[in-house]
């Protein structure tokens, strides 16, 4: 049989090259899909390991502070602790490059005396100068490169509002120990780095190298309690879980739909594969008549699927790879300005996501043939040789399918309102049985709506009327199609949604004319402040009638690291910043003005379980700190949340300091881009970003519009998996139906009416695609918006149509519909009539 | 008086799968005058299919001409060839390639949808050819519930609707019992006589063939006209 089947194998490939170039292609992006989206949350967690096993090096673990920074003095502390060999402080800090666009050098200042193996030691530069010479820094060779500098070089830099000259003393290359490490590592001398670019006495991060037998767990809960609760003492390991855990939700998003697109996929590789089974029907007859078993049929139909996956899988890898290349720039984007944590500077792709892509795209093609090969296997030798009827079995079976969809969609929504409805995962569950439950629905929807038909000409009707003959390949091309708009219409009408609901939100508390802050200030730079003569200068531009200022840090709320905001809750009209929930504003302000209060942010309140009257517990340099909560705001922010104070509360419990952006108000009438220029000018001088709140607006919306383009790719390969599924059936139809064709021919159709019907065929798929996918995408939507985005990222999202996007995609899966259809209709109008004289019809 | 089809020297030849040339057919000449009825006898493979479908359009002469109602088939285009036997041919065939995803009433007015009728205008026509074969009563039926004796009389009814000038019939009862084969046969006859139509079929039936004018015989590609 093997001979056979090596044989007839390449007769089979150049007589079937549509059918199985559709195969190999359905399985090459549905492996894609998932190698692209893998490849992307793999390197995202590469690019924050890398950066620990730059900075890091030798050390078994860390003390972190639950604040931005924490005091020199419990360096000491660290090294009396028994057990503890070697100990190191670290002060890293984010800084922007003058006259480079959000282009940041992740600078980390260290003790060169450090008794020590470290990356750095023993490169090219002089490391003697690093504590002697002003400015000295090591950095990458692939930075300098990129950027023309060489040792001996000057460059600029802002932290804050604070400029530093920094001068290349050494070129270091961090990947050779990190191959993830970032290109932008820079190290200098720590004492440098505070005083050039932070503050004196103050250190981010302590790494410790513990003497050789020490008992790891017990060293590290002494130390814990030894420094007290404002730090943390963590394992690079518990520093990746807690990178993981901020990512989670993100991943887990991206991955349910890459396997969307992997689902969509195995519907083609299904159809496909029942369509090369249908067309070699009466050869593998022929086999069982002369003595071939069913096993050596099974064996003989499961090899060719097995070899059209490897292709796919060899197809699908570098198309993967490709995608998330392209798409690389977005997530890294997003990485950093969403999330916080360090951009993907470089892919990697290890052994084991060729194991996972060889798994998905053979295992899937094997699963999406398995049914069909053993329903051929299993059929007597008589049958096979005879007419088949296969399609009017699937014809009775429509009804019970549909009552299958049906329960499966009722049990499930029992379920998630008698018990799932507090289970985080329970929005997946619902997700999968609604794509489950549509392909059940689709056979009895096909069959009842053709069966509805009126044909009254040649024309449309005909096509629609003759979809239902061929139920079968049919229903998979129209299921593979509702699944693929099903994802495109759910997440158009969630990001729509989203999109809006966001709009509404900045509309509310985006009010001020401009806004400053400092080039280095993503959100993350507790050092990124603004000095307070500067402070006071802007307050006093002519024009400005009132500002707001804004002091950001990360503390920890228990395990949770969350976002302290402290605003002058005393400006005038300064309520609409924060929209409330619920209860009475001026009542709720007054408490946060007035009695030290919090507000915080929606997603803070899910997360932490508090409400109005609960108390929030954070971190401070002095201890646990316990604000009342006096009310809950929509908030957007991702990651742990967000709670808003006055400044003077948050200047008493955690030290004054000095603010992170300001926010001016002009007087009436005033040119708002006339006075930002006007401030550019006059601060030329001075590293700051001043923009006017329509400028500010627009970047809000670029980084919202960034984080969902990879959602666009996976939406943009199912759609493409889809349409190919389209013209597989066609070309399919074309075959199967060469008979119906001939007929038209017989009594006077014209190539170019058969070339109509063909498209009419299509469109009538693309249709009816549509219209349960339309059904499948609102239904996914509301998961997506009320189960899923309140589960993992505690948003509350309003419901709005984007009539629009949702427009132009009917429109473009109508277009598809028809392209997809140009080449079947090509094919099936150049069946001639004489086809009718054929025996095997 | 003009023929109602020409054949002039026409021979039809396949490639061999020997490598030589495969005569279906073999110089072929013949006129038949409107309204007579031919059969064609012949063994498998004689090429009574082959004379069809050449008299049909549906496919030409390697060599020779084909003239039906003053048109040379091989001067025509594929379109044009298309619409001549849209508006002047009717084909019968053994197996009747009804289309299952059609009513009676639709397949019998196929050609009319085809031609882009309408409604209106074929109803009364379809109607009055389910009408003459019995079948009125079941016209709203799908085609899978019919007999294959129905069925037959639903695929000449097709042939019939638009009135051709020349029906053409392949084995139209070899798909049928004997009681059934005469039955749809005498009724062909009879709808082709009364439409005023030139018929040509083929059969392998001699008692069939007598009902015919006239009886040729085709031997390897080779007409034999008594």
């Amino acid at each position: 049989m093997t001979r056979y089947f090596v044989r007839s194998l390449g007769a089979h490939l150049r007589g079937g090259r549509s059918l199985y170039f559709l195969t190999i292609f359905g399985v090459a992006l549905g492996v894609a899909s998932v190698i692209c989206i893998q490849i992307i949350n793999r390197n995202a967690l590469a690019a924050f390991r890398g950066g620990i096993q730059a900075v890091s090096g030798d050390a078994d673990f860390s003390v972190l502070g639950r604040t931005p920074t924490f005091p020199e003095r419990l360096y000491p502390e660290v090294l009396a602790e028994k057990g503890v060999a070697a100990a190191w402080p670290i002060y890293r800090i984010d800084v922007a490059v003058t006259d480079r666009e959000a282009f940041f050098l992740d600078v980390v200042g260290f003790d060169f005396f450090a008794p020590v193996r470290m990356p750095w030691k023993g490169q090219r530069g002089d490391i003697s100068n690093a504590l002697a010479k002003h400015g000295w820094v090591a950095i990458t060779p692939q930075l300098a490169e990129e950027m023309g500098w060489a040792v001996g070089d000057a460059f600029e830099v802002s932290s804050g509002s604070r400029r530093a000259r920094l001068v290349v003393g050494a070129l270091v290359d961090f990947q050779r120990v990190s191959p993830v490490a970032s290109r932008k590592l820079a190290v200098m001398d720590i004492a440098q780095a505070q005083s050039l670019l932070g503050r004196r006495g103050q250190i981010h991060q302590i790494d410790i190298q513990a003497a050789e037998g020490t008992d790891l767990p017990a060293l590290i809960s002494r130390l814990q309690a030894r420094l007290g609760p404002s730090v943390q003492v963590l394992t690079p390991e518990q520093r990746e879980n807690l990178a993981a855990g901020l990512l989670s939700a993100f991943r887990l998003n991206l991955t349910a739909l890459s396997l969307i697109s992997l689902f969509v996929g195995l519907f083609l590789v299904y159809s496909s594969t029942q369509a090369l089974l249908v067309r070699r029907r009466s050869e593998f007859g022929l086999l069982r008549s002369l003595g071939a078993t069913r096993r050596q049929v099974f064996g003989l139909i499961l090899g060719e699927v097995i070899l059209l996956g490897g292709l796919g899988v060899a197809l699908g890898l570098p198309l993967g790879y490709w995608a998330a290349e392209a798409n690389v720039g977005v997530v890294s984007a997003t990485l950093s300005n969403v999330y916080l944590l360090e951009e993907i500077e470089s892919l990697q792709m290890p052994l084991w996501l060729y194991v996972l892509a060889a798994l998905i795209g053979v295992g899937g093609a094997v699963a999406g043939a398995l049914f069909p090969a053993l329903d051929m296997s299993r059929k007597d030798t008589k049958s096979l040789l005879a007419v088949f009827t296969l399609h009017e079995r699937v014809g009775s079976m429509a009804f019970p399918l549909f009552v299958t969809g049906t329960s499966i969609l009722l049990g499930t929504g029992l379920w998630f309102w008698l018990f799932g409805w507090d289970w985080r995962p329970a929005g997946f569950v619902l997700g999968i049985a609604l794509l489950i439950a549509l392909p059940l629905f689709t056979p009895f929807l096909v069959q009842r709506i053709t069966g509805w038909i009126r044909v009254r000409g040649f024309g449309l009707g005909y096509s629609l009327k003759s979809l239902g003959v061929r139920l079968q390949t049919t229903s998979f091309a129209v299921s593979s199609l509702a699944i693929a708009v099903t994802m495109l219409i759910g997440i158009t009408l969630m990001i729509g949604s989203f999109r809006r609901t966001v709009e509404v939100w900045v509309n509310s508390s985006v009010k001020a004319d401009i806004y400053v802050s400092t080039p280095s200030w993503r959100g993350r730079q507790s050092e990124a402040t603004l000095d307070d003569d500067l402070v006071s200068a802007l307050a006093a531009h002519p024009g400005v009638t009132a500002v707001d200022r804004l002091r950001k840090f990360f503390v920890y709320s228990g395990e949770q690291r969350i976002s302290l905001a402290g605003v002058d809750m005393g400006l005038s009209g300064g309520e609409t910043r924060f929209p409330l929930l619920g209860g009475e504003t001026s009542e709720v302000f007054r408490k946060v003005r007035d009695d030290g209060a919090v507000l915080i942010g929606e997603t803070l309140a899910r997360k932490a379980g508090l409400g109005v009257g609960d108390r929030l517990s954070v971190f401070g340099p002095g201890g646990e700190v316990k604000l009342p909560i006096a009310g809950v705001y929509s908030d957007y922010s991702p990651g742990g949340g967000l709670a808003a104070l006055d400044i003077r509360t948050m200047n008493r419990h955690f030290g004054p300091g000095p603010i992170h952006s300001l926010a001016l108000y002009l007087e009436a009438g005033q040119d708002t881009e006339r006075v930002v220029d006007e401030l550019k000018a006059r601060y030329a001088g001075t590293p700051l970003r001043i923009r006017s709140n329509r400028r500010l607006r627009e970047r809000i919306f670029k980084i919202f519009d960034q984080t969902f383009a990879v959602t666009r790719l996976l939406q943009a390969m199912s759609l493409l998996i889809a349409v190919c599924g389209i013209t597989l059936t066609l070309l399919i139809l074309a075959r199967e139906r060469i008979s119906e064709l001939a007929v038209c021919r017989a009594v006077g159709a014209i190539r170019q009416q058969l070339f109509w019907i063909f498209v009419g065929k299509g469109v009538g798929m693309g249709l009816l695609g549509l219209g349960l996918g339309l059904v499948g995408g609102i239904a996914l939507a509301g998961i997506l918006i009320f189960v899923i985005t309140r589960a993992y990222f505690g948003w509350t999202i309003q419901v709005y149509w984007p009539w629009l996007p949702v427009l132009q995609q009917i429109f473009t899966i109508l277009a598809a519909a028809v392209l997809a259809s140009l080449y079947p209709a090509l094919r099936a109008s150049q069946t001639p009539a004489t086809e009718l004289s054929r025996d095997d019809m | 008086m003009n023929s109602a089809i020409s054949f002039r020297h026409v021979s039809k030849i396949y490639d061999s799968l020997a490598g030589g040339d495969r005569f279906a057919l073999r110089d072929v000449s013949f006129d038949i005058f409107p309204g007579r009825r031919v059969a064609v006898v012949g063994r498998s493979g004689s090429g009574k299919s082959t004379l069809l479908h050449l008299a049909a359009g549906i496919d030409i002469p390697t060599k020779g001409e084909v003239w039906i109602h003053g048109s040379n088939l091989a001067a025509l285009s594929d379109r044009d060839r298309t619409l001549l036997r849209r508006n002047k041919i009717g084909l019968v065939f053994q197996f009747f390639y009804l289309l299952s995803h059609l009513s009676v009433r639709d397949n019998v007015a196929l050609p009319e949808l085809v031609a882009g009728g309408k409604s209106s205008d074929f109803d009364p026509r379809v109607h009055e050819l389910l009408d003459r074969v019995g079948l009125a009563d079941r016209a709203e039926d799908p085609v899978q519930s019919l007999s294959g004796g129905e069925m037959q009389r639903i695929a000449i009814c097709r042939a019939l609707l638009r009135r051709p000038r020349l029906l053409l019939a392949d084995e139209p009862t070899g798909n049928l019992d004997d009681a059934n084969s005469r039955l749809v046969m005498d009724l062909m006859l009879k709808l082709a006589s009364e439409e005023g139509s030139t018929l040509i079929y083929v059969t392998h039936s001699r008692e069939l063939a007598a009902l015919a004018d006239e009886t040729w015989r085709l031997h390897s590609g080779v007409l034999e006209v008594p």
